[in-house]
Parts: structure tokens; sequence; C-alpha cells
């Protein structure tokens, strides 16, 4: 029994990683119909900033991730304004192979910067929790998890409840239509791409806490959020929050299964999504459009 | 535009004649390697090195026009392919290395198995559509090599497992030809069935989905049976590059032929070429195929890039050939044969013509 609530715990506080990763990936998808392949390189900067910022200057990782989610605003901005915008007409499959490209362009530029070496952030609070018997809560991943729900909490409130974030739900409902009644379509794209990407700078902070980073280390998140934002339902933050606790769980009882569970966390996970499309495709808790 | 039908047909012709002239030198030149030709006195055209990678060329340009029958004339967008690929080499890798059974034998079994394998997940799978159904896909290939690598019976992996499959070195005479002209003889095969999809009755109903599925399905196409079929023909193409590869490679494991990248790479190809085309693929496939040689610096002829030293190189290549992604998308959204099929002419016009269209 306690083994199994000690289960529950760790996957919900895994499931935090998820919920920041998945969070930007749904926004930039629901509204700007872009699967962004980008978005694990967009992740990975983030990484390198907390752990440049935590190794250079000693800052607190997580008091860098407000750094990580401007200046990813800003390169996600400058993205979608300078490039994605020129395709937004064209059919899906571009959309899909520019924003590879872009992933190619940025994995490699940290590499040339960075190295493949691994870099990790080991704050001196990292492998520390809190104990009740034989539970234990590690402190890393409940404060992630924290995190986490605090940034999808302030991008549901800023997506309800400010000027741009009901300029970003109009053009999601209708792209014509939000030009017609005078909102400027170049500006809130960009915008959103780079909500999108500030999501997944926070997300990257995140993920340097909890592992050792390279400049590839990022791939595996994108094809992951593809996984969260299914599983809960594209359109709305709260489903993404939702599908990524789900599946934070699903992995940890998935590598929990005896013998080779662990290298198993892909299949499984992509063998839920698919199972997920099939029979329920608008998610767990989403609304069909 | 100068589009007309008199200089459409002209340029057609040219293209078909200059391809022809190509495909016939890339043909015959590895034969001047024989020994027989060699002792009477014909100059050398082509050393087992260039062998090696036209027989990769041949490899991409299979992969390429089978994606274009579900991607291109189907119009659904297939982002994992790959499980096929490595679906075939793993068939004839495991009844070569643990049956024991002929090449020759084995290598019909790799389309076999692949094609069954495409209809079963297929079905389910082509119920979606758009984003939904490219990123189902994508996770087929992602779980199917995962799968491949680390399932265990009794302790042991039963396909090689991490540390792949090795199979007996076929002993034929001048194994780098044989396995030219068996790759090249599968790239035929692969577009002569592009041909005749796009003259069937079969092809006009895929055209038909692709254009506008729910109409198609009023109008009597079996919309399911003709997107499974074609689903299964890709995957049958792609799976007997994936036999021959996992023979003339004698080395298979998960990075080899399960590599994400080489989903990507065929669409890029097919797109570059020209979608829904027959010879478009194959033209994508050679140039990106040789322009990722060169740019790694595995062509023959090479060039030092200035400023960068050469442990840097593959990674700058790989820059480049990111930044080349964004470029031809954004500019070149119709594929290049569009503009050398004698339709338009590349111009500045043309570029923008193309910008003006996509972009917000």
């Amino acid at each position: 029994m306690a083994n199994f609530v000690q289960l529950v715990i760790l996957g919900l506080l895994a499931g935090g990683v998820y919920v920041a990763v998945g969070v930007g990936f749904g926004l930039v998808w629901g509204v700007l119909n872009i699967v962004n392949l980008a978005h694990g390189a967009l992740v990975i900067i983030g990484g390198y900033i907390t752990w440049q910022l935590f190794t250079a200057l000693h800052v607190d990782p997580f008091l860098t991730l407000p750094v990580d989610a401007v200046a990813l605003f800003v390169l996600g901005y400058g993205l979608q304004r300078g490039v994605i915008n020129r395709i937004i007409r064209a059919p899906l499959l571009f959309t899909f192979l520019l924003t590879f490209g872009l992933n190619l362009v940025l994995v490699n530029l940290l590499l040339l910067i960075f190295g493949s070496d691994f870099r990790s952030v080991t704050p001196d609070y990292a492998g520390r929790g809190l104990e009740f018997g034989s539970i234990v809560i590690p402190y890393v991943p409940l404060i992630s998890l924290g995190a986490a729900i605090l940034l999808s909490a302030g991008l549901a409130f800023l997506l309800n409840r400010t000027r741009i974030g009901l300029a970003i739900n109009a053009i999601a409902a209708d792209r014509d239509a939000a030009q017609l009644v005078g909102i400027d379509l170049r500006h809130a794209y960009a915008v959103t791409y780079g909500l999108g990407a500030a999501c997944a700078g926070v997300a990257g902070g995140l993920i340097a806490l909890i592992q050792a980073i390279t400049p590839s280390a990022g791939e595996p998140y994108t094809l992951q959020a593809f996984v969260v934002v299914i599983l809960g339902g594209l359109g709305r933050v709260s489903a993404t929050v939702v599908g990524g606790l789900a599946f934070g769980l699903v992995e940890a009882f998935g590598q929990s299964i005896p013998g080779s569970g662990s290298v198993f966390a892909n299949a499984i996970a992509f063998g839920l999504m698919v199972l997920v499309l099939v029979t329920r495709p608008q998610g767990l808790m989403g609304r069909l459009r | 535009m100068i589009a007309t039908a008199a200089s459409n047909r002209r340029w057609r012709r040219v293209f078909l004649i200059a391809g022809a002239i190509l495909a016939a030198y890339a043909l015959l030149a590895p034969l001047t390697s024989l020994d027989a030709a060699q002792s009477a006195n014909v100059p050398l055209l082509a050393d087992k090195y260039w062998f090696r990678i036209t027989t990769y060329i041949a490899m991409f340009v299979v992969m390429a026009t089978a994606w274009n029958i579900i991607g291109g004339i189907t119009g659904y967008a297939a982002f994992g392919n790959v499980a096929f690929f490595g679906i075939g080499a793993y068939t004839t890798g495991m009844l070569i290395a643990k049956a024991k059974w002929p090449f020759l034998l084995a290598l019909p079994l790799a389309p076999i198995i692949a094609a069954a394998f495409a209809a079963l997940v297929g079905l389910p799978l082509l119920r979606l559509r758009g984003h939904y159904f490219a990123v189902a896909s994508l996770g087929v290939g992602v779980a199917v090599g995962e799968l491949v690598q680390n399932i265990d019976y009794g302790g042991q992996p039963v396909f090689g497992g991490a540390s792949g499959l090795f199979l007996p070195i076929l002993r034929v005479d001048n194994r780098g030809l044989f396995f030219f002209y068996l790759m090249s003889a599968a790239a035929g095969v692969s577009m002569a069935a592009t041909w005749l999809v796009l003259r069937s009755q079969f092809g006009y109903g895929l055209i038909a989905i692709r254009e506008n599925e729910d109409a198609a399905s009023v109008l009597g196409v079996n919309t399911t049976a003709y997107k499974v079929a074609a689903f299964a023909l890709a995957a049958a193409l792609t799976g007997l590059a994936g036999g021959i590869f996992s023979q003339w490679n004698v080395f298979i494991n998960q990075e080899n032929v399960f590599p994400i990248e080489y989903n990507v790479q065929m669409i890029l190809m097919a797109l570059l070429g020209g979608t829904g085309t027959v010879f478009g693929p194959a033209v994508g496939a050679v140039l990106l195929q040789l322009l990722i040689q060169f740019l790694g610096g595995t062509l023959p002829i090479s060039f030092d890039i200035p400023f960068v030293s050469a442990d840097a190189r593959p990674i700058v290549a790989q820059v480049i050939l990111g930044l080349l992604l964004v470029v031809v998308v954004i500019f070149v959204p119709r594929g290049v044969i569009d503009f050398f099929g004698g339709r338009t002419r590349l111009s500045l016009s043309y570029l923008r013509r193309s910008l003006r269209e996509t972009s917000l």
C-alpha cells in the first residue's frame, strides 16, 4: 500500500514537468494550428539558460525560471514574426517541416556553443525531501509541480482575463473574423508563439533540475508534449494540466512493471495516445470543436 | 506566366530525356569496374565508393516514392513510415540470421510483413485526419523501434536487443554491384507502382480522397479500403528497401533502421521534387541525398567550409540543412519540379508569389 501511495505521489510530481512542457505546446497547436516540432529545442534552451545562471552566478535554479520565460518569449516572438508567419496559410506538412528545420538549426547551434557534454544543475537541497514514515516527497519535483501549476494558472489568467488573451482566443475560434474586428494577426500570432516558447523555457529550467541535459535532450519532450496534449484534449490549459499529471502517473506505473518496464516508456506512452486518439479523439477533458 | 501547352510539352520532353540519360549513365557506369571491363582497358567511370552512395540514393528514392503514395497521392501526412523500413529490415534479417533462410527467399517476406503490419495499424489510424494522423503515425514509428530493441523472451533479446543483429555476408560476385542493381530495381518497381496507381481507378479514388474525403465517400469510393490499401502499398515498398538494406549492410540495430530523421527526409524529398507525381520524389531524393552527403563531407568531391574545423563540420552541415529546409519550405512550396517543369519559371516574382500565398 505504501508502495502504491509512493508511486502515485512520484507520478503526480513527475507530471509537473509534463504539464509545463505540454501547456506551451498545446497553446501553439490549439491557436496557431502548428504542431511545433521545435518545442523540444526551445525547452532545452531554457535548460541551458538555467544551467548557465546557476553555474556562473550561483542563482537558485527556481529563481532563474522568469529569466527563461522572458528570454524564450523574445526568441519565440522573433521566430514567429520573422519565419513561421510566412507559411501559416500553407498545408500542415509545411509547418511540420519548417519547425523540424528550426529544431535542427537550434539544436546544432547549441551543440556548437555548449558541446555535447552532459550538464546538470544540482542545488544543495537536491536529493532531499519530506519524509512521512516510509513515504518520501522529494523537494525538487514538489517545487517543480508547484511552479508548473503556477505557470498554467498564469497562462489561463492571461488567456481569459487580458486583452491580448481574448484576442488569442478569438483567433483560435475564427482567424478571419478576428482579423475583421481589427486584431493585428501578425502580432497576436507572434505573441501566442512567444508565450508557448516562454512556457517551454520554464519547462526547460525544471528539466535541467531533474536530469542532465545535452543539446538533443529536448527531442523526447516534443514527443511527450504531443501525448500530454492529446491525453488531456486540445484547446484548454486545464485539460493539459490533467493530461500532464495523467502522463506522469502512467509513466511512473509503466516504469514499475517488473522486468524491463522502464525501457518501454515511449511505447507505453504512444500506445496510450493512439488508444485515446482512436476511442476518444477529443481527449480526456476536451470538448469537440 | 508563359505556360502554354506547347512549351509545357517541350520542357517535359527535355527533362525526361535528360533524366533518362542521367539514369542510364548511373546504371551503366558501375559496369566499368568489372574485371572483364578493366582488363579490356575500359576507363573506370565509377569505383566502389560511388556504388555505396548511389545505392543509398536508390534506397531513398524507394522511400520517398513510397511515401508519395500515401502522403502525396492520398494526402495523409504519414510521419512514421520509417517503421516499415525497420520492419522490413528486421524481417529479412531475422529470417537470415536466426532461421538461416537464403536471402532471395527471405527478401519477399519483408514487403509482405510490412504491408500486413501497415494494414493492421492503418485500420484504426487512418480514421484520424490531419495533424492527428501525422502524430499518431509518428508514435507508431517510435514505438515499433523501441519494442524491437527491447523485447526479451526468457532473458534473451528476441531481435538482437541493443547490440543489434548481425547477418552472415551474402556470397555473390561483385557484392557492391549486386546490391546497387537490386536497390535500383526496387526504385524502378516503386516508380512503376506509382505510375500504375496514377493511371488506375484506385489512383483516382486516392486523389478523390485527398481532394475531399467526404465527397469521395458519397461518390461511392470505399475510402477505408482505399486508404488502407495505399498505406499498405507504401509500407510494402518501404519494407522492401529495408529488407535489401539489412543484407547489404550486414548489421542492423534500432539506430540504423529506425532513425526518426528518415521520416522527415523522405517527406522533404517528395516535397522538394513535387508530390503526387511519378518522378518528383525520385528527383528530390537524388538532390537531397547528394546534398546531405556533400555537406557531411562523405562525397569524394568535397571542399572545406571556411572558418569551420573538421570536428564542427558535421554540426555546421546540420545547421545548413536546417536553414535550407526553412528556405525551401518558405519559398518553394510546390517543389522544384514545379518551376523546372514548364508550368512556371523560376523568377523573383515566382518566389514573391509563393510567399504571398502562404504568409499571414
